[in-house]
């Protein structure tokens, strides 16, 4: 509707009418759209909702109709923005040096590309194998070295933090660290060829992990003994989910100091170290409590 | 009573659902996306171009024919004819049906004609569009949602009320068109000389209407 009508009424007043406009026609009233209005529908199954109190992941959520309740649809927006987030940072160039690490890079050169060629990550570029040739303490017992890997912001937050309790809890068992590290670009399979260099007996990563819902500051630590180029998978044990709600950095620091001491004891790691015979070996295997689920998006009363 | 709004009356309303494409294109529609026609007749030919305009705004509608008749509703050719056909086309009748809503609503509610003597002598349309539809932005060379004052006044009447609204406000004339048109009006689409100036659009239709009135009262 136009303020035509309006206008004229005013210029009426002006005029000096007496009598008032006529009113208007009343509109017709809009007629509802057609819609059923469904209720939020709590998950029924006893199954799902014991499994949902023991996991951050997203059952027993329950459902509005066909759809997910828009509460569990926010949440699980923002919790991808997070996981988003971390996968686009980028670790700054001077966070290493200012850490007190050695900084070192892999051989890619942008972060798009370090996304898509997990080869490139896996090796170190010129300069920063003459800087740890040239830096390094060679011939250590375990070689610690802190990495982006997919989440810059998980190494930033607790990275230092849990190489300070690592190299303590290492050095508790009697066991030689290298000279601090950080890599940025690194792939897993980079701590083969730093730890080849430097000689160590035992390389461990320390690299943000591939960011889940609401996970994006977790971290995951891969241990390999006797590192060389070449070495796969089956060579390594790992911890991962290593952020506040997951295990806490000091509780991880004296397992993979355990499991470090274990792989120079039995001289091998991977499939082929016996988990039975590392001391404080259930350490994080027994039982735990369960999660709770962050929520960064809060519910309002339904 | 002065100024009182004369509401148009619709003479006839009728739908084409599937218009043979000889049909379409003689009336200006493009068979390729078009296959739908609602045709309108009206007795205020000038409240009928906006109520097109405005059916455009609701719904996927093109005003492919608007022509007014000669000499006005006074001297119509039948009791049907009025002074203007208007033609909206659509891909689909459905879009026919909301575009004619909003048509009819726009014409019982909003655009009209006023009365300027009391006697209904003399009339006068100072409508203000507050934000154009696609139609009458293309007919005006305007973007769409620009607001844009149509007035329309007999010869004399409107030539006064042209300058009295150009003066009256930061406006600019999009067209002028002096009379004598088909119904023998003169026309004029002023808007802001500012985009989406509509303050300063309905101070010239203002300006311009207490111009006919004037004059209405005051021939000589």
């Amino acid at each position: 509707m136009s303020t035509t009508r309006a206008m004229i009424a005013a210029l009426r007043d002006r005029l000096g009418a007496g009598d008032p406009m006529p009113p208007r026609e009343p509109l017709p009233p809009v007629p509802a759209p057609p819609a059923r209005v469904y209720a939020p529908r709590r998950e029924q199954s006893r199954f799902a909702r014991e499994a949902a109190r023991h996991t951050t992941a997203l059952v027993g959520i329950g459902h509005v109709g066909t759809r997910y309740a828009t509460d569990v649809v926010l949440q699980f927006q923002a919790e991808l923005a997070v996981a988003h987030h971390a996968v686009a940072a980028e670790l700054p160039d001077d966070w290493a040096a200012a850490h007190g690490f050695v900084p070192l890079r892999s051989r890619v050169s942008t972060h798009r590309e370090f996304l898509l060629r997990p080869d490139l990550g896996r090796r170190l570029d010129g300069p920063s194998l003459e800087r740890l040739r040239a830096e390094a303490d060679r011939g250590v017992d375990v070689q610690i070295i802190v990495a982006d890997g997919l989440s810059a912001v998980a190494c930033q937050q607790s990275g230092p933090a849990l190489y300070a309790t690592l190299r303590v809890a290492c050095e508790r068992r009697g066991l030689r660290v290298g000279t601090a590290v950080c890599a940025k670009f690194a792939r897993v399979w980079l701590e083969d060829e730093i730890g080849q260099e430097v000689g160590a007996k035992v390389a461990v990563i320390l690299l943000g992990e591939r960011p889940g819902l609401g996970t994006g500051d977790g971290l995951s630590a891969y241990l390999v003994h006797g590192p060389r180029v070449g070495k796969t998978d089956g060579d390594r044990n790992m911890m991962s989910n290593i952020h506040a709600r997951g295990t806490p950095p000091e509780q991880a620091a004296e397992r993979l100091a355990a499991l470090a001491a274990a792989m120079i004891e039995q001289g091998t790691s991977g499939v082929g170290l016996d988990l039975a015979r590392v001391p404080g070996g259930d350490a994080g295997r027994g039982y735990r409590a369960p999660q709770v689920r962050q929520r960064l998006v809060e519910k309002g009363d339904r | 009573m002065l100024l009182e709004p004369i509401v148009p009356t619709v003479l006839s309303v009728r739908r084409i659902p599937n218009a043979d494409p000889a049909l379409l294109a003689a009336y200006g529609a493009d068979p390729a996306r078009h296959a739908s026609l609602g045709l309108v007749t009206c007795d205020q030919d000038d409240a009928l171009y906006v109520a097109l305009d405005e059916a455009t705004k609701h719904a996927a509608v093109d005003v492919v024919f608007a022509r007014s008749f000669y000499a006005g509703s006074a001297h119509a050719s039948g009791a049907l004819s009025g002074e203007i056909l208007g033609v909206l086309a659509a891909a689909e009748p459905q879009a026919i049906e909301d575009g004619l809503t909003a048509l009819q609503r726009c014409l019982a509610h909003d655009a009209c004609f006023y009365d300027a003597d009391g006697k209904r002598g003399v009339t006068v349309f100072p409508h203000v569009i507050g934000s154009l539809g696609h139609y009458l932005a293309r007919e005006a060379g305007l973007p769409v949602g620009e607001p844009m004052a149509y007035l329309v006044a007999p010869p004399l009447e409107a030539t006064l009320g042209f300058d009295a609204a150009l003066k009256a406000a930061a406006v600019r004339a999009v067209k002028i068109t002096p009379p004598p048109t088909e119904t023998n009006f003169a026309c004029a689409w002023l808007t802001g000389l500012e985009p989406g100036d509509l303050a300063a659009c309905e101070a010239a239709a203002t300006a311009f209407a207490a111009a006919v009135v004037d004059v209405a009262a005051r021939p000589r």
